[in-house]
């Protein structure tokens, strides 16, 4: 037998660095529907500077929704987005300069050459990183002369990414960035990723179902579920506080064990597996006692943080 | 079952209007075919004249559709072609074996022969549904009947009268349909997508199958668009250029208009002006050298033309919502009304475009049918096209989204604009040059920037819109 419980969503950890620090981007009572189905209710988001936050959200939470919105690509039905500090209710001008984009999708222009593409883009930038977009281009294997129409799918994602990190941005907003590239092109992605944000004050959103990647930049974790923020957190606190308590007898379970801190609960077997936040070893270990149960406790990854929370 | 039901209405799904009247025709031409008894013969002339129109304009229609439908992985279906033959037999019971076994039942004359060559037309359209360029076997049959009209009529005569007829006709529809079933069938590299508000047409034919991927083209189209596209990339590195000489708002707009309208360059313009004044040239000389044309209809026929590419723009912006998003970034305007104001202002070049290719439409029409009143019809497409162009660049900005509101649009503004060129030419005679021609610009121009400014106002105010089109 097999069957899951949640609990309810954890409540948002307050986090003094980010109330010292002004954040990049300050999200009050966002709503948004497409016709009568509402995929965002009410987010209220803090995302303060230097930081990388992956976005995480199963297929179909809003995420693509959320981050269009927060750039102005996609009107809003209530709410209010801050970015840099002013409110987006106009672009502001240079403000979107600072800004580096990478679509889910890469609807750039199919009929133009890569060359012209970005000499066109860089024209009104003020500040073009024309070494690392020649850098990138020669490293992935990008040909200037080929039309953008002719780049396969992968190679569209890296000229996405050449264009959005070229004017060195403040704030990097990626939608699943990484989701059609190759392993090689992934890690040098990261790596170039990782290269940028050692500049100070520079800040990335990136939502993607690649967990590995998010551990490799040490991001701070935000989960969109039922069209809400759930929590953001670094990934360390992540780890140190999210634990696995796995209680197993002969006779199985017929309903789950009430355990503070309990997240979510699955039984299977004659295991009962629970997420639990901040566990108690004293008490877990009375309670196994108890109910003549041995007792694991167990560090999830956070794939699987992802797969019970999401 | 269901799937065949399906591949019958697609029709009905992409062109109902079209479609519902064709099948209205199809039952017109039934009861002409039913009415033979007691009306004779010329019902019967008639219905064959219906179904053979609607056989030939349902096929291409359904060609079309298939087209759209017979991608690579629609190929790897379970039954797919199995369906495909269903939809091919229902067409044909329903086009060819009913009206011809109606035709021997009433004792039809010729009820064969008529049934064969509605087997060919119907072939012949589901052809050139799917390959446009089977459209131009067409013209070599008019070419060949323009050159010797007499012999023509013997050729008809003698192939009604002869045994081969029916053969040779069904043997004809089953080389068409081989040939429609190999290219629809046929697996093949998508076309690289070229920018929704392209210009590479020279007439009115469509540059998107009903799928809405890039049309199909032929070697020759190939060609002529690789030369096209090589003045986008020369224009597009000029102005790059210019840009970085001494940066300027007046270059930065002619950047945008670079990347949005990439064949609306000089050179790309002359070479449409050139292409056009050589097929025109070859059907007024070759094709319909018997004829004469009136001039002012030529005129007027020059303002339809010059009026085809605002439907496409109207279109176009639509579909490239979503790589809008990375302009408005790149741009990075103040406000959503700069950033409105800035297409507006960078689209606003097509009236100009529009108006030169009018008048060098008419200037072409004036030599072609030796035209009494030359300078009369330059004035007037002058005008006209200025005030149509206006009108049209306005409407198709801010009009109505849905397929059947868009086509109104463009029929209101196209006949619109040709029954106001056939005024002005009317004016221009009675009133004079100056007194005509003041009274043709105050309404024409007065209208169209009018209409211009205010659909400015009303594109300005609204919200960019970057998420990509339902339809």
């Amino acid at each position: 037998m097999s069957s899951t419980a949640m609990a309810p969503p954890v409540a948002a950890a307050p986090e003094p660095a980010a109330q010292a620090r002004r954040p990049v981007l300050c999200v009050r009572g966002l709503h948004k529907s497409f016709r009568k189905r509402e995929v965002l209710r009410g987010i209220d988001w803090d995302v303060p500077a230097g930081r990388v936050i992956g976005l995480l959200g199963r297929n179909g939470a809003g995420k693509t929704t959320l981050l269009r919105c927060l750039l102005g690509l996609s009107p809003i039905d209530a709410g209010t987005v801050e970015l840099f500090g002013e409110a987006m209710a106009e672009p502001g001008g240079e403000r979107l300069h600072r800004i580096g984009f990478v679509p889910q999708t890469f609807d750039l222009f199919p009929w133009m050459k890569v060359r012209a593409y970005l000499d066109f883009t860089a024209a009104f930038y003020a500040r073009w990183n024309h070494a690392l977009a020649a850098r990138l281009l020669a490293d992935w294997q990008l040909d200037p002369k080929q039309k953008i129409g002719e780049l396969s799918q992968g190679q569209r994602q890296k000229l996405a990414i050449v264009r959005a990190i070229a004017p060195e941005p403040d704030l990097l907003v990626l939608d699943e960035p990484v989701a059609s590239l190759d392993p090689q092109a992934r890690r040098a992605f990261m790596a170039e990723l990782l290269e940028l944000m050692r500049a100070p004050g520079k800040t990335v959103i990136f939502s993607t179902h690649i967990t590995a990647d998010l551990e490799r930049a040490d991001a701070d974790i935000a989960l969109l579920r039922d069209g809400a923020i759930v929590f953001t957190r670094p990934l360390g606190e992540l780890r140190e506080r999210m634990k696995r308590v796995v209680l197993a007898r002969a006779q199985g379970w017929t309903q789950a064990p009430a355990v503070a801190g309990l997240l979510k609960a699955t039984l299977k077997g004659p295991e009962a597996q629970l997420l639990v936040e901040d566990p108690q070893p004293d008490s877990l270990q009375a309670l196994a006692e108890r109910e003549g149960a041995a007792l694991r406790i167990e560090q999830p990854t956070l794939e699987d943080l992802f797969v019970e929370l999401a | 079952m269901r799937a065949i039901w399906q591949l019958w209405l697609l029709p009905l799904r992409h062109a109902p209007l079209a479609a519902a009247l064709l099948q209205s025709i199809w039952l017109a031409g039934a009861v002409a075919l039913g009415s033979v008894p007691w009306t004779g013969e010329a019902a019967a002339w008639m219905a064959a004249m219906l179904i053979g129109a609607g056989i030939w304009l349902w096929s291409m229609l359904l060609g079309m559709d298939l087209r759209g439908v017979c991608q690579p992985d629609s190929l790897l279906l379970p039954g797919f072609r199995r369906r495909l033959a269903g939809i091919g037999l229902l067409h044909l019971l329903q086009w060819v074996l009913l009206p011809t076994a109606l035709g021997l039942l009433l004792g039809v004359p010729h009820a064969l022969l008529a049934g064969a060559l509605l087997l060919l037309l119907g072939a012949f359209g589901l052809a050139s549904g799917s390959e446009r360029y089977l459209n131009l076997l067409v013209w070599a049959l008019f070419v060949l009947a323009g050159w010797k009209p007499g012999l023509a009529v013997q050729v008809a005569r003698a192939l009604a009268a002869s045994p081969w007829a029916v053969p040779l006709a069904l043997l004809l529809a089953v080389l068409l349909l081989r040939l429609a079933l190999r290219n629809l069938l046929h697996v093949e590299d998508r076309e690289i997508d070229s920018s929704p508000l392209e210009n590479t047409q020279l007439g009115r034919s469509r540059l998107r199958g009903a799928d809405g991927a890039p049309a199909r083209r032929g070697a020759v189209g190939k060609r002529i668009l690789k030369v096209f596209d090589a003045t986008a990339q020369y224009a597009m590195a000029q102005a790059l250029a210019r840009w970085r000489a001494r940066p300027s708002a007046q270059r930065r707009m002619v950047l945008v208009r670079r990347l949005l309208l990439p064949h609306d360059n000089p050179q790309a313009i002359a070479l449409r002006l050139v292409l056009v004044a050589v097929l025109v040239s070859f059907y007024v000389v070759v094709a319909m050298h018997r004829q004469h044309f009136n001039a002012a209809a030529v005129g007027a026929y020059a303002i339809l033309l010059g009026l085809t590419r605002f439907p496409r723009l109207g279109q176009g912006m639509r579909r490239m919502r979503p790589n809008l998003a990375d302009l408005y970034l790149t741009l990075a305007p103040a406000t959503r009304a700069d950033y409105q104001k800035t297409l507006t202002d960078a689209l606003l070049v097509l009236v100009p475009i529009t108006v030169l290719t009018t008048v060098a439409y008419t200037a072409l029409g004036i030599v072609f049918t030796h035209a009494a009143a030359p300078w009369r019809m330059l004035l007037d497409a002058l005008l006209v096209g200025t005030g149509a162009s206006l009108v049209a660049l306005a409407v198709h900005l801010i009009g109505p989204e849905g397929r059947l509101g868009r086509a109104v649009v463009d029929i209101a503004v196209t006949l619109g604009a040709m029954a106001t060129y056939w005024g002005g030419y009317w004016l221009l005679g009675v009133l004079g040059y100056a007194i005509g021609g003041a009274a043709l610009a105050l309404v024409t121009l007065g209208f169209g920037i009018a209409v211009w400014l205010g659909a400015q106002r009303e594109y300005q105010r609204r919200t960019p819109c970057f998420d990509a089109p339902l339809e």
